[in-house]
């Protein structure tokens, strides 16, 4: 039941533009509080991966994305749409997206299991060096400049480090104020840099949109659709589920790297941008197999690949478990209850999506003026609900105009999401591998899984200076 | 974004610094012992360094890129800042008030003041949003909200 939720208001997200699953899983946080924890996670993993598939209907009918993950989509699903075959994109989006997440189940249930065993063996050095590569890896991979970027990565790191030392005990940049005693809570963060900025920058200019309501006909592709597409599905679902694995990844990356192989590997390039189905299955099965492949990390080492799974982390924190390798031996009604949920959810999915399309049609037509208000309410709500604290309403309002700053001056805010919430376990790694070590940072380099790692990071940072980066910005100028 | 580029980074310039300096208030211990600023100071200098990088890549883009266009667009610029207004003045008030009361008067505020739409039409629907969101929040979800002036008929 909780999975049904979760799935269906996950689908409802990723159509809704405005609306990440975020920012939505954050405002949604403080409900589950009530229920088991295995339940709350179910619902609230749930959201995650429905939105994956809710995101592509807004793409394909209304040339918006509906969440960042969808916006190649825009590209040729749109343009599908209006030469009439708005049906089989819709179509090969959901059997894309239900084939990429059950082959990402899959993985996750028999990669999992030996990875958290594995990461048994991790001591401070490794997961220092595994983080610094995350973030590193995330700021690479970025669409802007990777300057603006680390810059946003550093100012993250630094908000963490806002509240009690967990270390030393003393209070660090809270100049008295009560609110930050605790620290920047991160959800209100997430909902404010995520949610709140989004809408803001919404009202400074009318959002157009043209619903190709009366073309969605003949949802399932044909046999030269799926002809067409395979090759697509099964690139976008290899692709996507590695780029979810690593920290820094994510779907949108997945989606926007799986679009690049697409037209490089086509016969005909030319078609892209102007409605190949092959630009709609590859990047739609790619968002999804990251969304599931994400759950690797977080479910093995505790590490979140992306924001959205930061604010699954959080949930997980909130009701009490310590997302880790630890996690499949202490709760392991969570750790299974979670894959086996996605099976179902993934069936679910591609069972409800289809035939829901009308209703999706018909939430599409609320109007703006409607739905920004509501979005606010969700979000002052569900900031305050967390600990029924005024306190965390006005961080979320603060970052709010922060995220809105942010992307005016083209700022990205996933790279300061990530360091804020490894922040924490970033300094306290440092200084543990520090004080063991007994100040040499030799211990970096001298034990083999952290030296692979800082191999990793150094090729990211030098990178960038030795070859010209060839950025992703440019795809979404095309 | 040459001159947006310029702002933002003498802002992250000077932040950096700021930050180099409490964390050094806070003690960079040794690197036997970490203190409290060690981490913090680092990542500021290291942010100085980019920043200024950011501004000198600014300043040699400004050349090629003139003219420059503005950062924030005049329209609705209003409509932004009484939006902002009127959810901070919904936070502050939101516990001495209750969630029916100041939940009513921002959504009729944003229909009524910042949509323009008839003040029926505002009111009604301001009615209707505020009942089912208590209905979904409160009693269905269980959330806590602010009872605040309405405290007193223990619904």
């Amino acid at each position: 039941m909780y999975c049904f939720f979760g799935v269906l208001i996950g689908t409802l997200v990723g159509v809704l533009p405005g609306l990440g699953p975020a920012s939505a899983i954050a405002i949604l946080l403080p409900a589950t509080f009530k229920v088991t924890p295995v339940s709350s996670f179910i619902m609230l993993a749930g959201i995650y991966y429905g939105a994956m598939y809710g995101g592509s209907t807004t793409s394909i009918l209304v040339n918006i994305p509906g969440e960042a993950a969808s916006v190649v989509t825009c590209l040729d699903g749109y343009q599908m749409a209006l030469k009439g075959r708005a049906g089989p994109a819709l179509g090969i989006a959901a059997f894309g997206s239900f084939i990429a997440g059950t082959f990402a189940v899959i993985a996750l249930t028999f990669v999992a299991p030996p990875l958290a065993g594995m990461a048994l063996k991790f001591g401070p050095p490794e997961y220092f060096s595994m983080m610094v590569v995350g973030i590193l890896l995330l700021t690479y991979l970025s669409s802007g400049s990777m300057i603006k970027a680390l810059i946003m990565a550093g100012f993250g790191l630094i908000l963490s480090g806002v509240g009690m030392d967990t270390i030393g005990g003393e209070f660090r940049f809270t100049y008295g104020i009560r609110m930050l005693l605790d620290g920047i809570p991160m959800v209100p963060t997430v909902m404010g840099l995520f949610g709140i900025s989004e809408v803001l920058l919404n009202l400074e200019t009318e959002i157009r949109r043209d619903l190709l309501t009366n073309r969605v006909k003949n949802l399932l592709p044909t046999l030269k659709d799926w002809a067409d597409s395979i090759w697509s599905i099964i690139r976008g679902t290899v692709l996507g589920f590695f780029l979810g694995i690593i920290p820094g990844g994510g779907a949108v990356i997945a989606s926007f790297a799986s679009y690049a192989i697409e037209k490089k590997v086509s016969k005909h390039p030319e078609e892209f941008g102007k409605g190949a189905i092959q630009g709609v299955a590859g990047p739609e099965a790619a968002n999804n197999a990251a969304a599931g492949g994400a759950f690797i990390p977080l479910l093995t080492l505790g590490i979140p690949a992306n924001p959205v799974v930061a604010v699954l982390l959080g949930s997980l924190i909130i009701h009490g478990l310590q997302p880790g390798p630890m996690l499949l031996s202490k709760a392991p009604d969570v750790f299974w209850g979670t894959i086996v949920s996605m099976y179902i959810g993934n069936a679910m999915l591609l069972v409800l999506n289809l035939p829901l399309i009308p209703l999706w049609i018909q939430v599409l037509k609320v109007p703006y003026f409607l739905l920004y208000p509501l979005i606010f309410l969700f979000c002052l709500v569900g900031s305050y609900s967390i600990e029924n604290n005024v306190g965390d309403v006005v961080i979320m309002l603060i970052f709010g105009i922060v995220g809105y700053l942010m992307k005016k001056f083209r700022y990205e805010g996933a790279p300061l999401v990530l360091a804020l919430v490894l922040g924490k376990m970033l300094e306290t790694t440092l200084r543990q591998s520090l004080i063991l070590s007994r100040g040499e940072f030799s211990i970096f380099v001298s034990r083999p899984i952290s030296l692979g790692f800082l191999i990793v990071a150094a090729l990211l940072l030098i990178m960038p200076v030795i070859t010209q980066r060839k950025k992703l910005s440019t795809l979404e100028e095309e | 974004m040459s001159k947006a580029d310029r702002i933002s980074g003498i802002f992250w310039f000077f932040f950096s610094g700021l930050i180099c300096i409490e964390s050094y208030r806070l003690g960079l211990g040794s690197l036997h012992q970490p203190g409290p600023g060690f981490l913090f100071f680092w990542t500021a200098a290291v942010m100085g360094v980019l920043s200024i990088a950011v501004i000198v890549r600014a300043w040699m883009g400004r050349k090629a890129e003139e003219p420059e266009s503005a950062i924030f667009g005049k329209e609705n610029a209003l409509k932004i800042i009484l939006v902002l207004l009127s959810l901070f003045l919904y936070a502050f008030f939101m516990e001495t008030l209750g969630f029916i009361p100041i939940t009513l008067l921002l959504f009729i505020f944003l229909l009524g003041m910042i949509e323009k739409k008839r003040w029926g039409f505002a009111v009604l629907v301001s009615v209707a949003v505020t009942g089912v969101s208590y209905l979904v929040f409160e009693i269905w979800l269980k959330s806590q909200l602010p009872k605040g002036l309405l405290g007193f008929l223990r619904f």
